[in-house]
C-alpha cells in the first residue's frame, strides 16, 4: 500500500471548503495520508516532499473557470523543481455552480500539466454545488464519492467520479439565493444591497 | 469603451482616446483571497484596495475587449489569471440560469466583443490550444462575451498581432 500526499490549492486554504473535503478524505482513507496547504512560502518544501509519496491528491476550487492562481503558481514551481520519483496525480475539484461539468476545463488543465511534465494522471472527483453542499443533507453524497475516490487511489484503480446536490436548477437557484442572502445578513446587508449594479461606486 | 489588458508591456501606438491600454505587469495586484467580501460585505468593491480596483470597473464597462496573455497548461498564465480572479466584484453572489446552466448574475457589465491572444515562446501544441478554446468558451458565459475570437501566436510576433487588432478598432 502506498502513501498519499493531499495538497490544498485553495486561496483560502485554512478556511476553505477544500480543507473540509480533504478532512473527509483523511477520515475515510485506509492508507498513510498527509495533508498540506499551499502557501506563498512553502512551494519548494512541498516539491521536496513529493518524492516520499506514491500519490498526490490536489484539492481545490474552480476559480474563474480554471485552476486558482495559488495552484497554478505552485505547479510552475513544481515544473522547475521536479521530484526524483514522480507520484500519480489525482484531483478533487469543486465549483459553486450546480453543474459538476463546469470543472471539466480545470481537469483538462491538470491533465495537460501531467502530460507536459511526465506524471501519470490518476483519479478525479468533480463536485458541483460545492460551496454549500457540506451544510446540507446532500453531504452524504459527497462523503460516499470521497470514499470511492480514496479506494480508487489506494487500489491504483483510477477513475473519474462526480457528484452534486440532486436539485433541479430552479430549486438550486432558490436554495442558493437563501444561502447568499443569509451570508450577507450576517454582515448586516440586505438582499437589495447585495444586488447593487454599481461597481466601485 | 475599448480595453486592452496585457500581461506584458506592448510597444503599440494608440491614436483613439476611446481605447484604454493596461499593462498588468506594471501593476500591484494581489491574489484573490476567496473571502466573498465583494459579494457579501462591500458589494461591487473588493476589500483588497490595490491596483486591481482600477482595472475591473474598466473590464465591466468595455464593450470591445482585447486580452493578451501567455498560455500555461492550456489557460491564462499567472499575471492575467490573477487579475481575472480579482474581477469577481463585477458579479453578484446570486445565481441565474444562462442557456440552462447556472451562472452568477452580472452587475453593470456591458456585453462584449472579445479578442483573446494567447502567446508562448515556442509553438503551442494542438492539445493546449483545444484546452484554451474550451476555457474561453466557458469565460464567454461567465464574463458576458457576446462574440469572441481566439488567436495563438509566438512572443516574437505578438506586437504585430496586437497592432493589427488595434488598427481594426481604429478603422
Amino acid at each position: 500500500m502506498g502513501s498519499i500526499m493531499i495538497i490544498n490549492g485553495s486561496p483560502r486554504a485554512i478556511k476553505s471548503n477544500s480543507k473540509e473535503y480533504a478532512a473527509i478524505f483523511l477520515k475515510n482513507c485506509k492508507c498513510k495520508t498527509t495533508y498540506f496547504n499551499i502557501l506563498k512560502t512553502n512551494h519548494h518544501e512541498l516539491c521536496c516532499k513529493l518524492k516520499d509519496f506514491s500519490d498526490v491528491l490536489f484539492v481545490f476550487p474552480l476559480y474563474a473557470d480554471a485552476l486558482p492562481v495559488t495552484l497554478l503558481n505552485f505547479l510552475k514551481t513544481l515544473e522547475q523543481n521536479p521530484p526524483e520519483k514522480k507520484p500519480v496525480i489525482s484531483i478533487l475539484i469543486n465549483c459553486g455552480f450546480l453543474e459538476y461539468r463546469q470543472n471539466d476545463v480545470a481537469v483538462e488543465m491538470m491533465k495537460l500539466f501531467c502530460k507536459q511534465n511526465g506524471y501519470r494522471f490518476g483519479s478525479v472527483l468533480k463536485i458541483g454545488s460545492g460551496e454549500a453542499i457540506l451544510n446540507t443533507p446532500f453531504k452524504i453524497l459527497v462523503v460516499r464519492k470521497i470514499k470511492q475516490l480514496s479506494h480508487s487511489i489506494v487500489r491504483a484503480k483510477y477513475k473519474t467520479l462526480h457528484t452534486r446536490m440532486t436539485l433541479t436548477p430552479k430549486m438550486f437557484i432558490r436554495a442558493s439565493t437563501v444561502y447568499w442572502t443569509n451570508y450577507g445578513k450576517r454582515n448586516g446587508l440586505t438582499k437589495q444591497q447585495m444586488e447593487t449594479m454599481n461597481i466601485e461606486e | 469603451m475599448k480595453l486592452i489588458l496585457s500581461d506584458v508591456p506592448l510597444k503599440i501606438q494608440i491614436k483613439n482616446d476611446e481605447i484604454k491600454y493596461v499593462d498588468l505587469s506594471s501593476l500591484n495586484i494581489a491574489n484573490c483571497m476567496g473571502c466573498f467580501g465583494c459579494w457579501t460585505k462591500t458589494p461591487g468593491k473588493c476589500v483588497i484596495r490595490d491596483d486591481a480596483v482600477k482595472v475591473y470597473p474598466n473590464i465591466a464597462k468595455s464593450d470591445e475587449l482585447l486580452y493578451v496573455s501567455r498560455i500555461k497548461y492550456g489557460g491564462y498564465d499567472s499575471v492575467m489569471k490573477t487579475m481575472l480572479e480579482r474581477a469577481i466584484p463585477v458579479q453578484q453572489a446570486f445565481i441565474r440560469l444562462v442557456n440552462g446552466e447556472t451562472h452568477h448574475v452580472q452587475r453593470a457589465v456591458s456585453l462584449k466583443n472579445a479578442v483573446i491572444i494567447a502567446y508562448a515562446c515556442k509553438q503551442i501544441s494542438d492539445e493546449e490550444r483545444e484546452v484554451f478554446k474550451r476555457l474561453i468558451a466557458r469565460n464567454a458565459r461567465n464574463m458576458n462575451f457576446k462574440h469572441y475570437r481566439i488567436m495563438f501566436t509566438t512572443k516574437q510576433q505578438l506586437e504585430d498581432i496586437v497592432a493589427n487588432e488595434v488598427q481594426k478598432w481604429e478603422a
